[in-house]
């Protein structure tokens, strides 16, 4: 009876012990990423580290403008986010936000940037004061956004700007953005035309 | 085909034909003929049990009302009619809300019921220059039992007014009037020729006037739709079904100041086998869809984006045809051979989408995924082993292009092992690895953004109740991530992630009345940029470490009083590299460290049953040196303080009048508190009244 015992213990080992040592076997060539190209001279990226809200918001204007969707994923927080459109994009694009999280918005920042477009962007207006950082979260109320985003294809022009809170929230060591509020579109400074959020260029790419 | 082409033209000339004709007037007037035609309807014993998609909770409380003998079912055709209005005002830091609502039920032999309900409220931002006035109304009949169909008919109105002045002083006006009548009407599994069959029927008229920046954006549309699904016991276990959906809309559209008829219709035809047998149970099924739809739309450019810039109005808005075509293919099984079990789905879907005027022109995606789930649990160990691969792409054609954009591919790989097992008694322990590749590859290269993201995790939970009044847990993990952009133009911050983590903790019952709960994380990051030892790449590698303690303590010395006290303290540090020697040690120099200290007091007291005093404070002290050549410390302080009741009361024999009032009055300090956030209110009251 010890025997058939020490046996089942055996297989019940070898059953557990097999999965293991396959998957760990696997994964240096299921799982292997492919060499990148160095970088190159004249297009280096230059972020700042998230030790600061101003930091993680600034490398959104970074990542836009390189079109590097690392940079906008980097900002967003893993572990809890949410969108929330002002009520013109919501109108316009009806059940699109509904439960807008870190993966619908990766998929929005990396279809925008993959669509063939150069972005000129100013994610925060001069007037704007940055709110020292303190504690473990950190609410900007007001902050006044611009995207201009420009088709390669057909050369057309279209600006974003709204006005929205964002709220940063300490994890591990760095700031992440966990949630933004757009609350209204802003008037074109030079034209005076209302503006569409970003609500709307979200909405688009999410809805196609 | 040409006759299916023809009928399914007349069926939309109708519909159109209906609603030009009658609009929406009549078409209340409809509703409500169908509500009276109820009245004289035989009772049938065989129908089935009602269903309904709006007005649920009135509804539910009705059921309630018939379950309690409030409304006997004695075979009077009215059996009788209740009214509940409400009204109430609500406050937090954005906004203002005043709201009045009244919800009439009506009920009827053989479970129908009416639901009526009407709503208003108006809403004035504290922090905008913005008011909100809406209004709702709606009307949902449910014919229960009295006709052989489960059938609800409802209908809706839903008005708004949502006036903004933006920080540059433009007012807009965004107003929509929305009316909906919707009819639906099924019949769940019914045996006919041989077949078990199910049915679905349902029209609607949608009426909605919309202004935005003085832009009219209007539509008249009615819809019919009807489906039919029928299912063959081929043998035992085995079950053949096949669908069959259409839908059909026709109407008017007015955007901007042009005006143009509108129509769309689809159809859906699907076919599965489904099989319970010895090889364990799944379903294989297909199904292809297609629509085509009309309609005025603003002019969008090649990314789909809405772009009138410099054009003149007759230019801005432009009669678009879209189409779409897709089709998906899905495998689902589930198994068990003794102490295995397994499950395993597989799906294809392919949608291509073209429009016709818009410089977009086709756009093509297709998504292939397959999982798998394997089981084994045997005495004190069970195993779960996952693994799922998938691929999807997407490409374009721009209008008028001779070749495609190029095939935007998203490619994930991932697996996940966990190992649960009883070490000792009371002592559990859960063991996971996970392994995730997601690589996104734009083919012939028609963008710079490949990019390779690899994340490989591994944890350690033990967990053990020493006794009812205590017990411990232990985590231990480390993640590795590698972000790898493989182009030259976006490969400067490549990196690599090593975080270790660390988080004893332990919760003790020292008396029935006090609980202390304790959790300390440590954590620890290391980044390694992959380049960062080329002089034209100014990322350094560095390393971030952080140390949490909280502390919580929760104090019931009776029923009527509860304090909770929670401590958090944490400290953190930043360093960067600054050399590395010879030998390969790395040296870091420190530039931040952190300290942060909150302590957070709560209390609840009972004053009578149904009405409580809350009160809560906390106060955030967070000390911080930069170090550089001349240190620099700050120091922020943060708090706040909020001081509020509730009460929930009801009054009457069956708690006709409920009041329910939350009041909160919230003051706060810090520097990110802003003048509109320092002050303000919180409250949610209402008085509800049922009749």
């Amino acid at each position: 009876m010890a025997q058939v015992a020490v046996l089942k213990r055996g297989r019940r080992r070898m059953l557990i012990a097999v999965p293991l040592l396959a998957c760990l076997a696997a994964s240096g060539c299921l799982f292997a990423p492919r060499e990148a190209e160095p970088p190159e001279t004249g297009t280096i990226v230059r972020y700042l580290e998230q030790i600061a809200p101003v930091n993680t918001w600034d490398n959104l204007e970074t990542s836009a403008e390189a079109t590097h969707a690392p940079g906008w994923e980097a900002a967003i927080s893993s572990l809890s986010f949410m969108y929330e459109p002002d009520p013109v994009a919501e109108n316009q694009f009806p059940g699109v936000f509904t439960g807008w999280n870190r993966d619908k918005e990766l998929a929005f920042i990396n279809a925008l940037y993959n669509a063939k477009v150069t972005i000129v962007a100013q994610m925060r207006n001069p007037a704007f004061v940055v709110p020292p950082s303190s504690g473990s979260e950190s609410l900007w109320e007001d902050v006044i956004y611009d995207l201009t985003v420009t088709s390669t294809v057909d050369a057309s022009k279209v600006r974003y700007r709204g006005l929205a809170d964002i709220k940063f929230t300490l994890e591990a060591n760095f700031w992440y953005i966990s949630e933004w509020h757009d609350r209204q579109g802003e008037s074109d400074p030079d034209s005076g035309q209302l503006l569409s959020t970003m609500g709307v260029l979200r909405g688009s790419f999410a809805s196609k | 085909m040409l006759v299916a082409a023809q009928s399914r033209g007349n069926l939309r000339c109708r519909t159109v034909g209906c609603a030009r004709r009658l609009g929406w007037p009549a078409l209340l007037v409809l509703l409500l003929a169908a509500f009276a035609g109820a009245a004289p309807a035989q009772d049938d014993e065989e129908g089935a049990p009602a269903d309904s998609t709006s007005g649920l909770s009135a509804l539910q409380q009705a059921r309630s009302q018939v379950a309690a003998g409030a409304f006997p079912d004695d075979g009077r055709f009215f059996l009788g009619l209740t009214q509940e209005p409400k009204a109430g005002i609500r406050a937090n830091v954005q906004k203002y809300t005043w709201f009045g609502q009244s919800t009439t039920t009506a009920l009827f032999r053989s479970s129908a019921q009416a639901v009526g309900t009407l709503e208003w409220s108006w809403d004035r931002y504290r922090k905008q220059q913005k008011t909100v006035d809406s209004r709702k109304g709606g009307l949902t009949y449910n014919f229960g039992k009295q006709i052989p169909l489960v059938t609800t008919i409802d209908g809706s109105w839903n008005w708004s007014e949502d006036r903004t002045t933006n920080t540059a002083g433009y007012a807009n006006l965004f107003k929509v009037d929305n009316k909906l009548v919707n009819l639906t009407s099924s019949q769940q599994k019914f045996q006919a020729l041989g077949l078990m069959n199910s049915v679905r029927l349902g029209a609607n008229y949608n009426d909605q006037a919309g202004l935005n920046q003085n832009q009219r954006s209007e539509f008249r549309e009615g819809t019919v739709q009807g489906g039919v699904q029928s299912g063959w016991a081929m043998s035992p276990g085995v079950i053949v079904a096949g669908r069959l959906s259409g839908t059909a809309t026709g109407g008017t559209r007015l955007l901007a100041d042009l005006s143009s008829p509108s129509s769309a219709h689809g159809d859906s035809v699907g076919v599965g086998v489904y099989f319970n047998r010895g090889i364990g149970t799944g379903s294989i099924a297909m199904t292809r869809s297609s629509f085509e739809k009309k309609y005025l739309e603003f002019r969008r450019n090649a990314n789909g984006l809405v772009d009138t810039v410099g054009l003149d109005d007759a230019d801005k808005v432009v009669t678009e045809l879209e189409t779409r075509d897709a089709l998906s293919l899905d495998l689902r099984h589930a198994f068990r051979i003794g102490d295995f079990g397994g499950t395993l789905a597989a799906s294809h879907t392919t949608d291509d989408q073209a429009v016709a005027t818009g410089v977009a022109g086709l756009k093509q995606r297709a998504q292939d995924s397959a999982d798998m789930t394997l089981t084994y649990a045997s005495g004190r160990d069970s195993l779960v082993a996952f693994g799922k691969v998938g691929e999807s792409w997407d490409d374009q054609r721009i209008k008028a292009a001779t070749a495609s954009r190029g095939r935007q591919f998203v490619r994930r790989r991932e697996f996940q092992f966990n190992w649960y097992r009883t070490l000792f008694k009371a002592t559990k322990m859960n063991l996971q690895y996970h392994e995730e590749l997601t690589q996104d590859v734009a083919e012939n290269r028609f963008n710079e953004n490949d990019k390779d993201r690899l994340q490989a995790d591994f944890a350690a939970k033990v967990e053990r109740a020493w006794a009812d009044r205590f017990r411990t847990n232990m985590v231990f993990s480390f993640r590795q991530t590698r972000d790898i952009s493989i182009r030259g133009s976006a490969s400067s911050n490549n990196n690599q992630k090593d975080s270790y983590e660390l988080v004893p903790g332990f919760s003790w019952n020292l008396a029935p009345w006090i609980t202390l709960d304790q959790n300390y994380r440590l954590y620890i990051q290391y980044t390694d940029y992959l380049y960062s030892y080329l002089p034209t790449v100014t990322r350094k590698d560095d390393y971030n470490k952080r140390g949490d303690l909280v502390t919580k303590i929760v104090l019931v010395p009776n029923q009527r009083l509860r304090f909770t006290v929670r401590h958090d303290s944490n400290r953190r540090f930043n360093a960067t590299k600054s050399v590395e020697d010879a030998a390969g040690s790395s040296f870091y120099h420190r530039d931040l460290e952190q300290d942060i200290s909150k302590i957070r007091l709560d209390m609840v007291y009972t004053v009578t049953p149904g009405v409580t005093f809350e009160c809560g404070t906390y106060r955030t002290r967070d000390d911080k040196t930069s170090i550089g050549r001349t240190d620099s410390v700050t120091r922020t302080d943060s708090g706040e303080i909020v001081v509020g009741t509730r009460v929930d009361k009801t009054w009457g024999v069956k708690k006709d009048i409920e009041v329910s009032a939350m009041v909160k009055k919230i003051n706060a300090y810090g520097p990110s508190v802003t003048a509109s956030s320092a002050d303000f209110w919180e409250a949610d009251v209402w008085l509800k009244w049922l009749f």
